[in-house]
């Protein structure tokens, strides 16, 4: 009984994922535009910005970085944005909005969870896809492998944060019918906190505490760090324990959020 | 969990909802911004009953007469406002692992297959999640699919399906896992007159061959008085009949269709025998034939009367439909 138990702990998840992965892959033109359409803007952005900066003023450094480390940072984000986030914590509150989150609520796995699962078969999928571009381009830039798998460690684990803060907020639609609002915000906040949009090391000091008060560093910013052999190991270890506590605090937060929250559920449209 | 004596009880069960009114145009528009006003709806007042195990009810009633609510509450969706249901001795609410196992619902409006992919696919998902062992899975699959005459579009895409062949995929993912409870909330919506019966016959089937409760709403008659004993009517958020449909056709009321040799006014029938045009109805196919829905203690008056005026070259006999039957309860 207890092996049939563990068996299944593994294999609904690993069926979940495979699912999402063959979901994500059925249209392959679309996906392949949003994965590379959603890199090339932000990275095209940063270019711009940087060039225009360094042109115009004529500085060695801005924020304590050359332009060639702006521009490795910028390249090497661009790895790490494609893992963080991904939009499945919309699709809890569309669930709620439109009533379909009842056959997941019938099903024998809780549907955030749920979700969850189905959503990572898309990221693992792109995050396989980033490492592999990413050792390549270590190869050739002479950085170690073995930061880009930490890096990939740590920008997996901001991935599970950035679901279960979402997944969290998302109850809210259980009040409001519609939480589209909240988590679109929530995601402004995260590119300019994550390290997405500019390194965050070229935050003035005295505003540094803000992103550093969050987690976001850990989806983009950490990562870039890591793979570029800016953070040490100890770093590396020590921002770790930070992402599972953050994990944890988020997963405690969502756990009484949906258990209040559910009692709210109407599953109109059936 | 509670000892199981019926399959499902429930007692006096109500369910109110609360929602926000918007008044119209401008004004109302700001003032659901600013000073949002409220109205109670009680969606169930007070409903009772239990259904033992293997019985297929039919659970009737207009639109928004609280059938979806009931479904809702009994399979675990919503919980009631006051009363009390269990449902294989679980209160549903509660949503307990064991009973998410031996429970389904499908609902016609809803899809719980994914779109994008084939049924094929979402089957195999179901499988690892109800811990169906692959090659019972495979074997039922195969049976189940034979049976809705699907099983040459299981590598389709669901959304490539027709809406009957879609809802056969859904009823069979539904069933996978042979829950002991199924609800099914109008499966029939939307299919033509070949897949709506392909598919109660296979309900059918299913409930004598698994034993599974079964609690059917539709608007469709033909699925009640073909698949189901017993029915449970509902009518503005209380339960107004609790039997068998037989005995709810035994009524005094009964179907009389006449041929005549040749063509008449309705309202000259109507005339004539002292009745209601809506009475009377004509035969699409036959315009020379006419249906009469009449008190069975008339019988022979009208008989006679037609005779009399008209040369008749037909006669029948029939029980009233349960859809006029249930019309009728209605406009009472």
């Amino acid at each position: 009984m207890n092996s049939i138990s563990n068996s299944w702990f593994f294999e609904w998840r690993l069926a979940a994922i495979k699912n999402g992965m063959k979901d994500a892959l059925a249209y392959r033109w679309d996906f392949l535009i949003d994965f590379f359409g959603q890199a090339i803007v932000p990275v095209g952005i940063q270019l711009i910005l940087w060039n225009s900066i360094f042109k115009q003023n004529g500085n060695a450094t801005f924020g304590g970085m050359s332009h060639s480390d702006l521009l490795a940072y910028t390249w090497t984000s661009l790895l790490f944005s494609q893992i963080r986030g991904g939009n499945y914590d919309f699709s809890l509150i569309e669930m709620i909005r439109t009533g379909s989150l009842s056959q997941s609520l019938l099903r024998p796995v809780g549907p955030v969870e749920f979700v969850f699962w189905r959503g990572l078969g898309d990221k693992l999928f792109t995050a396989t896809f980033c490492f592999l571009l990413g050792t390549i381009a270590s190869f050739f830039a002479g950085h170690s492998i073995m930061n880009l798998i930490m890096a990939m460690m740590l920008a997996i684990l901001g991935n599970i944060i950035h679901y279960l803060f979402g997944a969290a907020l998302a109850a809210v639609a259980f009040y409001w019918e519609n939480a589209f609002a909240i988590l679109m915000v929530k995601n402004m906040v995260v590119s300019l906190l994550s390290g997405e949009l500019i390194p965050l090391s070229v935050v003035p000091e005295k505003y540094s505490m803000i992103w550093q008060s969050t987690p976001f560093y850990l989806y983009v910013y950490g990562p870039t760090q890591v793979a570029l052999g800016n953070w040490s190991h100890a770093t590396w270890l020590h921002h770790m324990m930070i992402g599972f506590v953050w994990c944890f605090a988020f997963a405690v937060a969502l756990k009484i959020t949906w258990k209040i929250s559910i009692h709210r559920y109407q599953g109109i449209g059936g | 969990m509670k000892t199981q004596t019926h399959s499902i009880q429930v007692q006096n069960v109500k369910r109110s909802f609360k929602s926000v009114k918007k008044e119209e145009g401008w004004r109302g528009t700001i003032k659901l911004l600013t000073n949002p006003e409220y109205i109670v709806h009680e969606a169930l007042k007070g409903v009772s009953f239990t259904i033992e195990s293997g019985e297929f009810v039919g659970l009737i009633g207009a639109n928004g007469a609280g059938k979806t609510t009931l479904l809702k509450i009994l399979s675990g969706l919503i919980p009631p406002t006051s009363g009390e249901a269990t449902v294989l001795g679980f209160t549903p609410f509660e949503r307990k692992l064991a009973y998410r196992k031996q429970i389904s619902l499908v609902m016609g409006q809803k899809a719980q297959l994914w779109w994008d992919l084939p049924a094929l696919e979402a089957f195999d998902l179901l499988r690892a999640l109800y811990q169906i062992p692959r090659d019972v899975y495979k074997q039922r699959v195969d049976e189940l699919t034979e049976l809705l005459d699907v099983t040459k579009l299981l590598n389709t895409q669901i959304r490539r399906l027709s809406l009957g062949e879609r809802m056969k995929m859904e009823v069979i993912g539904a069933i996978l896992h042979l829950p002991k409870v199924i609800f099914l909330d109008e499966p029939t919506i939307g299919l033509d007159v070949l897949a709506a019966q392909k598919l109660r016959g296979f309900l059918k089937t299913h409930n004598q061959k698994e034993g599974a409760t079964i609690i059917l709403t539709s608007h469709n008659m033909d699925d009640i008085s073909e698949l189901c004993k017993r029915i449970l009517l509902i009518k503005e958020g209380e339960l107004i009949y609790d039997g068998e449909a037989k005995k709810l056709g035994k009524h005094d009321e009964c179907q009389m269709s006449v041929k005549l040799m040749s063509e008449v006014a309705i309202s000259e029938l109507a005339q004539v025998l002292a009745i209601n045009e809506s009475q009377i109805q004509k035969d699409e196919e036959d315009p020379t034939t006419y249906l009469f829905t009449i008190s069975r203690p008339k019988l022979t008056e009208y008989f006679q009367i037609l005779m009399q005026k008209y040369q008749v070259a037909d006669i029948g006999i029939h029980e009233a439909s349960l859809e006029r039957i249930i019309q009728q309860i209605y406009q009472n």
